[in-house]
């Protein structure tokens, strides 16, 4: 209240001049304020936070990358907090079947967050949308993509149809168990799983630097960000908890993952939901930077004349969330000759690679145009090698290439340049 | 239905589509299928602008107006065969971009197609000799300029609707920016065109500087709020991006000081790039913390450009306010406003307390700009309900000023929120009219002022409306607005 009147207080000789009829008016609508557009009944949603989203003239709307893929106003940000509080109020009904269109734009964001960089209250619209799907979940109407991401988190531990940390041996990729006493834990996200040679390159990193580190792929299971993006809490507390006792067991100092969302994870999320990982928990990026700041990483050789001249693509992740936008690029500059071309939008203003959040399981095509738009501004810039540092942004934007894309354009993650200039 | 489930506002003469299902195919062949809908889910997000009355509908479950179709084109081609099509079926059709508008200009109030041109967005060309870029017209206001910005340029076009509004909406309202002392208006920014006519002829006029080629037939589509035509591409003028801002503000003990001194200053042909009146009340808003603004009235100032320049303007700018007896408060002010001017909020929170709440901006000759905005709001304080009438001066002028009115209220119980609403749009429109003003400055006609129409035009209008007919036979581009006013019952103090 203390907030509200300070913000108000310029009304003040508004108010006193007002005639009693109308004061008494105004007074009961401001101290009704709540009642007359909150619902009923228990329910999760952030009934403030939409309104305001709502109500507001789309001051984000140029930014979303999901509005500016699919370019119809059904996507806009306040559109998608409009019908988040028309589903919890019942005004549309989310238990028709007819309504599965309106339960599907609720998930049809891709959590890069750029709108909370313009939004008038701070907030992020996905922030909202979560809210949304908690009483979406509650009352059993979770989408049945979601449910089967669920259902993979339970079967193989990972976000894929099989453990695909299992398949490491096939990968060529060494598993290091710990023995209690480790320095660094090299957490492995699901998703980097796909790229062996990035894992393969980190390992390479760690060892030439000297570092003590295990991998413990054996035990290995996913951070549990895809069970929090869905807001299936009770799957992704599991996780939480899983990933505490394995890190606790490694006696680490530092926690460092190759996956931005993993990181975020692991801290604010997991904080969120009121469990704490006693370790440090970085991104790979900025512990690389330490070890070339204490001197035991040089990069000293040139790289070939086909990786010389690439584009950084910040994972906004780590640009946004993480707040670093600075390792990468001091990572960089150590690499002799290297030509570093940044994109229009770069660093905290990085556009979305598409492969975030849960969008691209509500709507793949959707996710695809976003990695298209995204793919078209790298190109901007002229140079053929996009180099990024997380392997959702690298998946996205693979998504994103054209066919004849696909035959100039490479897409790398950091760790494989900084392999080549050892 | 969800649809049923909401109160409808428009709901008198909504066009009757026999055959819907042909309809579709139709346009369906024209856009391809993924680019036509008459689903709920797209019929809905369609159903209003930015007019902040509608805020107040969406919080209460209303809706202002019912679309039949959206349709998304991606080539001048597709909306020719769509307007066409129209023609033959008599279907309105509403050009929509990023729905900024606020006098519901974008409305579908007969029901139709709504015609998005948000896949219109490509930035084609700069070039840096002629200063000129060539966009299309969906194109968003903030990205053209972050783009531009990225170059080295400016457009020059800052509305504070920047980050929400298109290139073709600021064509078609005649918009202006916070910054137009120095870069002008739409009108002024506009060299070339693309659009395609109501019975869809696609034409085009040509980027040139100046010409002496018969009447300024393009001029007329600046302006037509999506009436006479849709505008698909322009040519625009770009500036390099000023090497130097200086920031200036001054506060005066009056509001006919802060008039007087601005007049001079633009006599003197200074052209601050941004020059901001807030009369007391917004003062207090506004800039209530600042002890040298208290009981004042606050003017700001950016000059913006090459050093030298900069220079100058700002020295004979500060040399006439203080001749006017203005105080000088420093950057402060300024900053402030650049920190907040994007950051909107009480659009969110004014229907929350069920207040209806509106901006009306006016155009005034010098000469009595002062009386007129003391009638107005006296005028619109004598509104029953009305608790709020304050205004800042946005746009300045050689020979004029472009007023900025803010007016909140709350409905006596007699009345709706709409009833109210228009009661206090008809006083004011009314006031200015009566004292010689130009009842919009920037925001164009829309439904909100169309029942004025007769009165700012006068005989004129009669040639406007032939100029209608003869473009648009069957009425069939954005009907209910400019032309004919769906307000006439709407109260009148």
């Amino acid at each position: 209240m203390g907030e509200i009147l300070k913000k108000y207080k310029w009304m003040g000789p508004i108010i006193d001049a007002m005639d009693r009829d109308v004061k008494r008016l105004f007074m009961k609508n401001f101290r009704m304020r709540d009642k007359n557009f909150f619902p009923e009944g228990e329910y999760k949603a952030d009934i403030k936070n939409l309104v305001n989203c709502m109500l507001c003239p789309n001051m984000c709307r140029f930014d979303c990358g999901t509005l500016q893929a699919e370019q119809k106003e059904t996507m806009s940000p306040a559109y998608k907090a409009r019908i988040g509080y028309y589903l919890t109020i019942g005004k549309i009904d989310p238990s028709k079947e007819e309504n599965k269109a309106f339960i599907d734009l609720m998930y049809k964001c891709s959590n890069e967050e750029s709108c909370k960089i313009w939004c008038p209250f701070e907030f992020s619209v996905v922030s909202l949308l979560e809210t949304v799907r908690d009483d979406l979940n509650d009352k059993g109407l979770m989408p049945d993509y979601c449910k089967e991401q669920i259902d993979k988190l339970k079967k193989t531990n990972t976000i894929e149809d099989h453990n695909i940390y299992e398949t490491y041996k096939e990968k060529g990729i060494e598993n290091i168990e710990t023995d209690g006493n480790d320095e660094v834990y090299y957490y492995i996200g699901c998703e980097s799983m796909k790229f062996p040679e990035v894992v393969k390159a980190n390992i390479e990193l760690l060892k030439k630097a000297g570092v003590r580190f295990s991998t413990n792929l054996e035990t290995k299971v996913c951070c549990g960000g895809p069970a929090f993006n869905i807001r299936d809490l009770e799957t992704a507390k599991d996780f939480a908890n899983r990933n505490k006792d394995l890190i606790e067991k490694t006696g680490a100092n530092v926690v460092v993952s190759d996956c931005p969302g993993c990181v975020v994870t692991l801290t604010s999320r997991y904080q969120k939901a009121g469990i704490e990982i006693g370790t440090k928990v970085i991104h790979i990026v900025e512990y690389i930077k330490q070890l070339i700041d204490e001197g035991k990483l040089k990069f000293e050789k040139n790289v070939s004349d086909e990786f010389s001249k690439i584009t950084i693509h910040d994972p906004c992740l780590i640009a946004r969330n993480l707040n670093d936008t600075t390792s990468i690029r001091a990572i960089l500059n150590k690499i002799p000759g290297l030509e570093i071309s940044e994109p229009m939008y770069n660093k905290d203003s990085v556009h979305c690679c598409g492969w975030s959040g849960t969008a691209h399981w509500a709507d793949r095509s959707l996710a695809i145009k976003e990695a298209k738009n995204r793919v078209n501004e790298l190109k901007e810039t002229g140079s053929n090698v996009f180099l990024s540092a997380c392997p959702l942004c690298e998946l996205g934007l693979a998504y994103g290439l054209s066919e004849g894309d696909k035959e100039n354009i490479k897409i790398i993650d950091i760790a494989e340049l900084l392999i080549k200039a050892l | 239905m969800n649809i049923e489930n909401f109160e409808l506002i428009y709901k008198d003469s909504r066009v009757i589509i026999k055959d819907k299902p042909k309809i579709k195919l139709r346009l369906g062949e024209i856009v391809g299928n993924e680019n036509v809908s008459d689903n709920e889910i797209d019929i809905l997000a369609y159903n209003k602008d930015t007019t902040l009355i509608t805020l107040n509908w969406t919080l209460e479950g209303k809706i202002a107006a019912l679309p039949d179709f959206i349709v998304w084109p991606e080539t001048p081609e597709q909306i020719s065969s769509i307007l066409k099509l129209a023609n033959e079926e008599k279907i309105p059709v509403i050009p929509f971009s990023e729905g900024s508008g606020v006098v519901g200009g974008a409305i579908p109030i007969y029901g139709g197609i709504i015609l998005d041109m948000k896949k219109f967005n490509k930035i084609l060309e700069i070039n840096d000799k002629d200063l000129t870029v060539t966009v299309e017209a969906g194109t968003n206001g903030m990205n053209l300029e972050r783009y531009l910005n990225a170059k080295g340029y400016t457009g020059g076009h800052i509305p504070q609707s920047l980050y929400t509004s298109s290139v073709g909406g600021w064509i078609a309202h005649r918009a202006a920016g916070q910054f137009s002392s120095k870069y002008g208006k739409t009108e002024d920014m506009v060299m070339g065109m693309e659009l395609v006519l109501p019975k869809g002829d696609v034409i085009k006029f040509k980027t040139i500087a100046r010409a002496s080629t018969g009447p300024q037939l393009d001029k007329l589509f600046i302006g037509n709020e999506g009436t006479l035509g849709i505008v698909t591409k322009a040519t625009l003028k770009i500036w390099p991006y000023p090497e130097k801002r200086a920031f200036i503000s001054y506060a005066f003990p009056t509001f006919e000081d802060s008039l007087e001194a601005t007049r001079q200053i633009l006599r003197q042909q200074i052209y601050p790039a941004v020059i901001r009146i807030y009369d007391a009340d917004e003062t207090y808003r506004h800039f209530g913390h600042i002890e040298k603004a208290k009981d004042s009235v606050m003017v700001v100032f950016v000059c913006e450009g090459i050093e030298r320049l900069v220079d100058l303007e700002a020295t004979i700018t500060r040399e006439t306010c203080e001749k006017n007896n203005g105080i000088e408060c420093g950057e402060e002010p300024v900053e402030h406003w650049f920190e907040t001017r994007f950051r909107v909020t009480e659009t969110s929170s004014t229907p929350t307390f069920k207040m209806v709440a509106d901006t009306i901006e006016i155009g005034f000759l010098w000469d009595k700009a002062a009386e007129m905005y003391h009638s107005v709001v006296e005028a619109a304080k004598n509104v029953k309900g009305v608790i709020m009438i304050t205004a800042h001066v946005s746009h300045f002028y050689p020979n004029g000023v472009g007023f900025y009115f803010t007016f909140a209220g709350i409905p006596p119980q007699e009345k709706s929120d709409f009833q109210f609403y228009q009661e206090v749009w008809n006083t004011i429109v009314k006031a200015v009219e009566d004292a010689g003003g130009s009842f919009g400055h920037h925001h164009g006609v829309g439904i909100n002022r169309s029942k004025w129409m007769p009165v700012e035009w006068g005989k004129a209008f009669d040639t406007l409306k032939a100029i209608k007919n003869l473009l648009d036979p069957n009425n069939i581009l954005n009907p209910g607005k400019i032309y004919e006013s769906p307000w006439e019952k709407g109260g009148e103090n």
